[in-house]
């Protein structure tokens, strides 16, 4: 079996039994599977255990700040669109501190595919709660409960207009390996929600807890076509479904709206003679 | 009543927001500089889209016009608020123009005024002309032209550029009320200036557009913003520009998105720049610490207004300084220019892209409402702009054995771009060995940080210098930075070279790195030092002092929101030699 070839000589720091080896992995396999070239690929990293995984791929990558990794791969795709982007990011990246560059890139239907890792905790801050922690739980941030209700993205991002939205967990890697490629064919935004296991800090919710409360939209017949289907679906908060819950498959992405980008991308159209006339004649 | 002999003139059109002040005061600047002249056109406006009181006023001359005027030749007022507001710029050679359909003046409002008062009703004038009131405030310009004895072929001229691209009616119904109102002023008196006709060879713009123009020059491919004034028109102008070039403008969904946006941009390989004033800078500050430690090339404009917090926010001040100097955390490395003309706006904006893409870091333009939002006579653009790519990685090993921040000498570590085959890196906000992989490690932390600070110190010779305005010896320095050079400049040309000539000036085009060596040998000559700059905490002055050890004699300092007024200072010196 041949080496994949976005795997880097460090060895991960997570800690054992982490979901995050699992995302790793399903992500060299997609990429690598989708015949995508290292050297095409930019891969913008937030901050949180999700984040650490900048050292152990090998690619173009942008380990940016918490939360703006996300507004960072904005203006990679806008400078170079032929680039394969990927935002890695954490439920505290994405859902907290970054949300409104989310927001962003879902409403402006950016061709970036968005891997959060979702388990529900800051874990690198040593485990206080998340935007997607359930209300009631006690962290060490929360000792008498966390008064908020949890952050909904399947159901938030359906209403920030986003294209591609899809949900996976780290005990199906099979499946989740297939969401991250659907992504990455996705014309535009495409959210991965992963949950992920968090034996260090999120002990309840384990693999014998979500066994019980998983399904498979596509065996169980959602149609993902179906946004209002999709919005009911991610009301339901007993179970959680997985897989897509809505695509639109006739998605344009923002940088294919621009003329300016219609021919060649942006930094394909450098040149270092700049003719000003056209922008002096106001001037005069 | 003609004045042949005076070869300057200031106006001003003082009116409520929406009812055309700023386009007049713009077609009035441009008229004066067909004919010739220099022209400096400031605008005052309150933060609301109607009403409240606004005015522009245009400063022309064939000798140096650089600020804004206070002693009023002529006052268009729009509605009787004028009177009140500018009662102390007029004396008894200026001349009012009243809107009649403002309603009637009564007596004793006419009887304390020192001035000659005319006037004509701008409202009716356009409904009469065109059967309609849009273009009530071409009658302004019309008997304005008249009184200033201005050319009114040119003035016709400048309305039909203004207006090109517009129904065909617009231009003609602008035409008509320009016209009637000229009309109307010959019936009234005789002209108060006679203003001569000589070549133009100049361009008429505001920093925001010389800032936009020297980054087109410069090749900028994208920019991002979120509106805040007085740093909008510049995201204005330039998304505008984008049917012209290679650019991607990008109305961002916060300051911090607009930044990250462009560091985005830059790591991919494009020239990239933002734009905001304080409070949005504010904002934008560990982003800076990002392109600061992971080395990106990034322009970054901070257009100061009047703070702290919202404060004053279509007004000006100088108070950002110490803020942008030290802002980021940690050991951060940024590069402070501070332009005054417009000229220096073009020229140093340019200046900005080179050292920020070959020293790889950021690149602060620091400017303010007084400047960016004034319109200022510059001599022509040339067509043609060149520039060079900088530090980029020419030799990718086939072994991957590439380092993005490898350790240099000068701390330039050329860099590879996104797609180049064996140029992977990783761009890192973590501390970082040379590969960019991240790292804890006390030497390969050291080694880092030393490696950025080297950078400070190789482009230290780059950077724009210090200069001197006036005589090489005078009895009293005055030291200015951005837009306070503007005043600087008039006053030492106003003065001439006259035997009162007892003042010089050394003006700061940057001020970060401190230019300390020909600050130190400029101030070596001078008399005593006086700083004069727009905040109450004399921010430039504790950096003179930080760096060369140099204390200022005295200061003046102005934090109202306003900006320095060349006779002001002038007022000042007098004083002060008594």
């Amino acid at each position: 079996m041949p080496v994949n070839p976005y795997k880097s000589p460090i060895t991960p720091t997570w800690c054992p039994g982490c979901g995050d080896f699992v995302i790793l992995r399903s992500l060299q396999t997609a990429l690598a599977d989708s015949g995508f070239e290292p050297a095409q690929t930019a891969i913008c990293y937030g901050i949180g255990c999700s984040g650490n995984m900048a050292d152990f791929n090998v690619s173009y990558g942008f380990h940016g700040l918490h939360g703006r990794s996300l507004a960072n791969a904005i203006g990679v795709k806008l400078a170079n669109h032929h680039l394969h982007v990927v935002a890695v990011v954490g439920d505290g990246d994405g859902y907290g501190e970054g949300l409104n560059h989310l927001i962003a890139l879902s409403r402006g239907n950016h061709d970036v595919t968005v891997i959060v890792h979702n388990n529900s905790r800051y874990s690198l801050t040593t485990g206080q709660s998340s935007p997607t922690t359930t209300k009631g739980i006690r962290t060490k941030s929360t000792p008498q409960g966390v008064v908020e209700q949890a952050f909904n993205p399947m159901a938030s991002f359906l209403a920030a207009e986003a294209t591609f939205v899809a949900r996976a967990y780290t005990g199906q890697p099979a499946q989740l390996t297939q969401m991250i490629q659907a992504g990455f064919r996705h014309k535009g935004f495409a959210l991965i929600d992963v949950i992920q296991l968090c034996p260090t800090f999120n002990e309840q919710q384990n693999h014998a807890w979500f066994a019980e409360r998983i399904y498979d939209l596509a065996e169980s017949g959602h149609d993902a076509s179906d946004k209002l289907a999709a919005m009911q679906l991610a009301q339901d908060k007993e179970q959680v479904p997985l897989g897509i819950f809505y695509q639109d498959s006739s998605s344009r992405p923002y940088h294919d709206q621009l003329p300016q980008l219609e021919k060649k991308t942006l930094i394909g159209q450098r040149s270092n003679l700049i003719d000003l006339s056209p922008a002096l004649s106001e001037f005069d | 009543m003609i004045n042949s002999k005076l070869q300057n003139f200031n106006w001003k059109i003082a009116g409520k927001a929406g009812e055309g002040v700023m386009v007049v005061a713009k077609l009035m600047a441009k008229i004066s500089k067909r004919h010739g002249m220099n022209v400096f056109n400031y605008l005052e406006y309150p933060s609301l889209i109607k009403g409240g009181h606004q005015t522009g006023q245009v400063y022309a001359s064939f000798e140096t016009a650089r600020c804004q005027k206070r002693q009023l030749d002529l006052l268009v007022t729009l509605g009787k608020a004028g009177f009140a507001e500018h009662s102390s710029e007029l004396t008894a050679d200026s001349l009012i123009i009243y809107n009649q359909d403002a309603g009637l003046l009564d007596s004793i409002t006419k009887a304390k005024l020192k001035s000659q008062i005319i006037e004509l009703p701008f409202i009716s004038l356009a409904k009469q002309a065109t059967g309609s009131i849009q273009s009530a405030n071409m009658g302004v310009l019309g008997v304005s032209a008249y009184f200033l004895g201005l050319d009114p072929k040119i003035a016709q001229q400048v309305i039909k550029d203004e207006f090109k691209g517009k129904a065909e009616t617009v231009i003609a119904d602008n035409l008509k009320t320009f016209e009637a109102a000229f009309s109307a002023g010959q019936k009234l008196g005789q002209p108060i200036r006679q203003t001569e006709k000589k070549p133009d060879d100049q361009i008429l713009l505001t920093g925001n557009e010389a800032i936009g123009l020297g980054a087109l020059a410069a090749g900028v491919q994208f920019y991002s913003a979120y509106p805040m004034t007085p740093a909008t028109a510049l995201l204005h102008f330039l998304a505008a520009m984008q049917k012209h070039y290679p650019l991607v403008v990008k109305h961002a969904e916060d300051e911090i998105g607009a930044i990250n946006h462009a560091l985005g941009a830059s790591f991919a390989g494009v020239r990239a720049m933002t734009g905001t004033s304080g409070g949005g800078f504010a904002l934008m500050v560990e982003s800076l610490a990002l392109a600061s430690s992971a080395e990106i090339p990034l322009v970054i404009l901070e257009a100061q207004r009047k703070g702290p917090a919202t404060g004053l926010p279509t007004w000006t001040e100088q108070a950002d300084l110490s803020f942008v100097l030290t802002a980021g955390h940690g050991d951060t490395h940024q590069v402070v220019l501070t332009p005054g003309t417009v000229e220096e706006h073009f020229e140093l904006t340019k200046v900005a892209f080179y050292l920020a893409e070959k020293y790889l870091l950021p690149v602060i333009i620091l400017s303010d409402k007084s400047i960016l939002e004034s319109h200022q006579t510059m001599k022509k653009i040339e067509a043609m702009h060149k520039y060079q790519s900088q530090s980029l990685a020419q030799t990718l090993p086939a072994d991957n054995s590439y380092r993005r921040y490898k350790i240099t000498k000068d701390g330039i570590s050329p860099r590879s771009l996104p797609g180049q085959p064996h140029g992977f890196q990783l761009t890192n906000s973590y501390e970082h060995d040379e590969f960019g992989f991240a790292t804890e490690t006390a030497d390969q932390t050291q080694a880092q940080v030393e490696k950025r600070a080297r950078k400070l110190e190789a482009l230290v010779h780059e950077m724009p210098q210090p200069y001197l305005l006036g005589p090489k010896k005078a009895k009293i320095t005055l030291v200015g930075w951005g837009s306070t050079i503007n005043i600087l400049t008039q006053l030492i040309e106003d003065q001439g070279a006259t035997k009162s000539s007892a003042v010089n000036a050394i003006c700061l085009p940057a001020v970060w790195p401190f230019p300390e060596k020909v600050f130190s040998r400029l101030a070596s000559f001078a008399g005593k030092l006086v700083m004069v700059e727009g905040n109450q905490s004399g921010q430039a002055e504790k950096l003179i002092r930080q760096e060369t050890g140099l204390v200022m004699a005295d200061h003046i300092r102005r934090y109202d929101g306003r900006p320095f007024y060349a006779e002001d200072l002038h007022q000042w010196l007098k004083e002060k030699s008594k």
